[in-house]
């Protein structure tokens, strides 16, 4: 015979409760049990309807990435929820990452290793940089910042860039958002990444726990509009060119490119140029630097910026340009040699000293419609 | 389609949420009655609505194993809501006496408090399955909707002897079982 549950159990039991006198009840009360027990099961339901889009989502994905061997052994760990890993993160409230959870695709994808689970809970691909919220999970205590020692690998890319950061939510349970850009200029539809994770330092420690998290997966990038600009400016021997300006529904990213004389290099060790942009309705957009490449005299950037207001016309882009001197504080290099010494290696003496900076005129970049 | 007193069972074992608005309508003077009569010593209105909602909600999350009519249904929720209620009579009072600092008056506690207490009681229900029907019966009146034994009497028709007997002898079968799975507590 199969073994009853509570609920079974009462159910055969023959209870009457004839003497319990009903309590008047308002329709009020009525309307309130309603409304409180029905917002019960949203909850519940809600996290059902979204077990029921992870397995669409990994049936869609599926192909690609069962082909890659990888095994989704379990789904979103208890991690407290956070609806939006990139807005949790953004504590400076710079405002970039506001729009992206609602792009952003569910992947939740865990791993587990060494008492240490990490699921990879969203993911995003703006056409140049994979962005990729996670949470963890551990039985012991990873310190207030744990560092995971790994980078995002976007496959087909000559080089990349990113970042890390991660937040405590819990006792033993970690938020983070883990970013990747492509340096080349190709426009590619749909990236492979692969997150390999075989070490998480302890914060504040020494202390390592080794395992093996490997995530790989394919990604769309998010629908997006690319319009070419090449307009540029230049000052004191130092041009800026902006080359395209690519807009997606949650951001924009901006290309641009710093060429630089020879005698500015003779003078300086480096030359840094940001952009800030605001736009003709006044809105500031906030930014993050998505690195570059390129040889000294011209290099390559791009930098995302927060969602373009729909209904801006112009953008105003005003560089600055940051010349800096090396000195042994702020730039470091030394040489290993084959007995175990250590030398600094010495960095050319140059003329100017400090660091200079000077804004330049702006751009005015007329949105095309 | 609205949920009517013919159809109501069927749409919610279907999960049709106009059925959840019916029983709501139809039964909540009875369940707040069964709720109340419980609860009330403790003074406390929140923990009432708190457990009213909550047979609801096991109402509407169990629909599936409920098998009768609607007079069987009627009985049913009403032992789901004396089930609750204890349960959370229970809860109440047992955090009330760590507070009051007499807890080494509770610390022999009778191998079913033992177990109606510990966290998951899906080990009593698996030693409750083991009884016959009639001890089944007399056991969750007794402990799990906290009943007295002379209230038992009159819904069984037994004597008072006869049920303290058969409490008795399914206590030791219980408490034979239960150091089977490692429970704690002395038979009183």
């Amino acid at each position: 015979m199969k073994e009853k549950d509570i609920y079974q159990l009462l159910n055969d039991l023959d209870f009457d409760e004839s003497e319990v006198e009903d309590i008047e009840i308002s329709e009020f009360d009525k309307a309130k049990v309603k409304k409180e027990v029905k917002m019960a099961l949203r909850k519940k339901r809600k996290r059902h309807g979204w077990k029921m889009k992870v397995v669409a989502a990994v049936v869609i994905g599926g192909l690609s990435v069962s082909a890659l061997g990888i095994a989704f052994p379990a789904y979103a760990g208890n991690v407290p929820v956070i609806g939006d890993i990139f807005r949790f993160l953004d504590n400076g409230r710079t405002g970039i990452y506001d729009n992206y959870q609602e792009y952003s695709s569910t992947v939740n994808m865990t791993k587990e290793s060494n008492g240490v689970t990490i699921t990879i809970n969203d993911a995003i691909y703006d056409g140049k940089t994979v962005l990729l919220t996670y949470s963890i999970e551990s039985e012991k205590d990873l310190g207030d910042q744990p560092f995971i020692g790994s980078y995002l690998d976007i496959k087909n890319t000559s080089g990349g860039s990113g970042s890390d950061q991660i937040s405590k939510v819990g006792k033993n349970q970690y938020v983070g958002l883990i970013t990747g850009s492509r340096l080349d200029e190709k426009d590619l539809d749909t990236v492979k990444v692969k997150w390999r994770v075989d070490s998480i330092s302890i914060g504040g420690t020494e202390e390592k726990i080794k395992g093996t998290w490997n995530f790989s997966l394919s990604l769309q990038a998010s629908d997006n509009e690319v319009q070419l600009v090449d307009q540029g400016t230049e000052q004191n021997g130092v041009t800026v060119n902006v080359d395209k300006i690519t807009v997606t529904p949650m951001s924009f990213i901006v290309y641009y490119d710093q060429l630089v004389s020879k005698e500015v290099l003779d003078k300086w060790h480096g030359v840094d140029v940001e952009i800030d942009i605001q736009d003709d309705l006044g809105n500031h957009y906030a930014g993050d630097g998505n690195g570059g490449f390129g040889q000294e005299n011209h290099i390559h950037w791009s930098k995302t910026f927060k969602k373009l207001d729909p209904d801006a016309t112009k953008l105003i882009i005003t560089p600055t340009v940051r010349l800096v001197e090396y000195t042994p504080e702020n730039h470091g290099g030394v040489e290993i040699t084959a007995d175990g010494e250590t030398k600094a290696i010495s960095i050319p003496t140059k003329e100017g000293k400090g660091t200079e900076e000077f804004q330049m005129d702006d751009i005015v970049v007329e949105l095309v419609k | 389609m609205k949920s009517t007193s013919e159809n109501f069972i069927r749409r919610l074992q279907k999960q049709k949420e106009d059925a959840l608005e019916f029983i709501i309508d139809t039964y909540l003077p009875l369940i707040k009655g069964i709720t109340n009569k419980v609860l009330s010593p403790l003074g406390n209105e929140g923990l009432v609505d708190e457990c009213v909602n909550d047979v609801f909600l096991s109402i509407w999350d169990n629909a599936d194993k409920f098998r009768g009519d609607s007079t069987d249904f009627k009985k049913w929720i009403c032992a789901i809501a004396k089930y609750k209620s204890i349960d959370y009579y229970r809860r109440a009072t047992k955090r009330m006496e760590v507070s009051s600092e007499n807890m080494d008056m509770n610390a022999e506690m009778s191998v079913e408090e033992e177990l109606i207490r510990a966290e998951d009681k899906t080990e009593l229900i698996t030693l409750i399955n083991q009884l016959e029907p009639l001890d089944r019966d007399i056991f969750l009146m007794k402990f799990f909707l906290g009943y007295k034994t002379a209230d038992i009497s009159r819904k069984t028709g037994l004597s008072i002897t006869a049920i303290d007997n058969r409490l008795f002898r399914g206590k030791k079968k219980l408490f034979k079982e239960a150091k089977n799975l490692g429970a704690g507590g002395y038979v009183l």
